[in-house]
């Protein structure tokens, strides 16, 4: 279970992330939705270990990120904006990332196989397209075969067949009684494979609950959402 | 006794975790083509103005008088073995160059964002930046060690009709001992200001920087105390002989050991303190 309770984070004089609270469940997914600059971002940073919590917690299997043992085998986890460096071969960037956790090196293969790399493992990661570079993300958070899915913008630069990959990806993976935490702008995508939903907006948690409950008298989750932020933009 | 037996069992865990960290780190460093390239351009400089030099240096040892001295400059004349072993450590010149292979080396983590996925691998801070420096020395001393063994080479051509085993005495293995603690700190001290300062070039800057306040004597002249603190310096007051030293050799190996322990030190803490990214 990933336990998030009173998280507060700041960057200088602006506040990221306020009070926020919310629990992501076994066996479920939980879409985490805000506009840009709403603190998505930032909680799942925290969440990560990459940014320290001005105060409050937050938790994965009730221990923070930093004391997991072999994170990776535990935690995998997509990243806008922690991206590989593009000289390095799609192969080598994995090699690196399963030898720090002890991770056998027939699992590389394995994961590019299975996110459809297998034969653009050995070129180098700048001759990859977006898609192709959004799929290496998610081969690195696959590698340890973890328990937690967190995912930022799963679907970015993917194309209607990687669209429809990573959902079943996401869903097969919660039907496993895994857990699946994701953020997205994109709400159909969302209101498609979500149980639930946590609405974030100018830091603060706005709404969470079962996708049902959240959508109730609305006539979609897009529509409940901007009702819940306050624009009908 | 509790908080004790949880350090100490954090502390065994770290330990345990320690070389697949460094592993990890160095299939990092040999995995991005510019490390080598740079690597590479290092040597073959190197290469280049030992060939260059060849020709002098065949003429040093024709010098060679009866009371064992040869004329290294006009009108100098010094030991001849003082000043072959010298020749063991030619990539002195090439070395201000190592600063920028540490940057590059450290670079790579801060230019995509990579620095968020080294800390979700290896989260605990302090544990990624002890792998990083362990690894970047490594790597560091490797390249030292091929270029102090490209000095070898050369210097055993030019002694080979006179005194083959000159490159291979204890002394000779001193001064390449001496050369490898240098280049080592010295590159680290690149590594270190570019984790510190999140940019390759101002690591490169910074060591150039350092390199330059040596070279132009400046601060030797006006404190020679605080420019005997210095790599460059360092490594000067450890392999040259001249009058105007700014300290002792014993006070120079504590300086180079200083800035390949405290540099890395201070990154590791700035890494430690600092968000990932």
């Amino acid at each position: 279970m990933i336990e998030i309770s009173r998280l507060t984070k700041r960057y200088g004089g602006t506040t990221a992330v306020d009070d926020v609270s919310f629990t992501v469940r076994p066996g479920r997914v939980t879409g985490l939705l805000g506009p840009n600059g709403a603190g998505k971002s930032s909680t799942l940073r925290v969440l990560l270990g990459l940014d320290a919590a001005g105060s409050g917690t937050a938790l994965i299997d009730g221990r923070p990120y930093r004391e997991l043992d072999r994170p990776l085998r535990t935690v995998g986890a997509l990243l806008d904006g922690a991206g590989p460096v593009p000289e390095r071969r799609g192969v080598d960037h994995l090699a690196w990332l399963a030898r720090s956790n002890r991770i056998p090196r027939g699992r590389v293969r394995e994961v590019l196989g299975l996110v459809g790399l297998g034969g653009a493992a050995r070129r180098r990661v700048r001759t990859y397209s977006l898609g192709m570079r959004q799929r290496l993300g998610i081969a690195a958070a696959l590698l340890g075969d973890p328990e937690y899915l967190i995912l930022d913008e799963p679907w970015n630069g993917l194309d209607p067949v990687g669209i429809r990959w990573v959902r079943e990806l996401i869903r097969g993976h919660a039907a496993s009684g895994r857990t699946v935490l994701l953020s997205s702008h994109l709400m159909a995508e969302t209101s498609a494979i979500a149980d639930d939903v946590v609405v974030i907006n100018q830091g603060r948690v706005v709404a969470q609950g079962p996708i049902d409950e959240v959508t109730a008298g609305h006539e979609s989750l897009e529509a409940a959402f901007f009702a819940l932020i306050g624009s009908g933009r | 006794m509790t908080a004790t037996r949880t350090t100490r069992a954090r502390t065994m865990r770290t330990m345990r975790a320690l070389p697949a960290a460094v592993h990890a780190e160095l299939i990092k460093i040999v995995t991005v083509p510019g490390v080598w390239i740079c690597a590479a351009v290092i040597v073959a400089l190197d290469v280049l103005v030992l060939t260059q030099q060849y020709p002098r240096n065949v003429e040093m040892l024709a010098s060679l008088a009866a009371d064992g001295t040869v004329e290294v400059a006009p009108g100098e004349r010094r030991p001849s073995t003082d000043a072959f072993l010298f020749l063991l450590v030619s990539a002195l010149q090439i070395a201000p160059l190592l600063p920028v292979l540490g940057a590059l080396i450290a670079g790579q983590e801060f230019r995509t964002g990579q620095i968020g996925l080294s800390v979700l691998a290896v989260p605990r801070r302090g544990l990624l930046a002890a792998a990083k420096a362990l690894a970047a020395g490594l790597f560091l001393f490797l390249v030292a060690a091929l270029l102090s063994a490209v000095d070898t080479v050369f210097v055993q051509l030019v002694v080979a009709d006179w005194e083959p085993g000159l490159p291979f005495t204890g002394e000779a293995f001193l001064w390449r001992a001496r050369f490898l603690l240098f280049a080592v700190s010295f590159g680290l001290a690149g590594f270190a200001i570019t984790v510190i300062t999140r940019s390759t070039l101002a690591g490169v800057i910074g060591t150039v920087a350092l390199t330059m306040v040596t070279m132009t004597q400046l601060l030797a002249r006006v404190a020679p105390a605080v420019d005997a603190l210095l790599p460059y310096s360092a490594a000067r007051n450890l392999m040259v002989s001249a009058d105007d030293l700014t300290a002792s050799p014993g006070h120079a190996v504590l300086v180079l050991a200083g800035w390949a322990l405290l540099a890395p030190a201070v990154a590791g803490v700035v890494l430690a303190r600092r968000d990932a990214r």
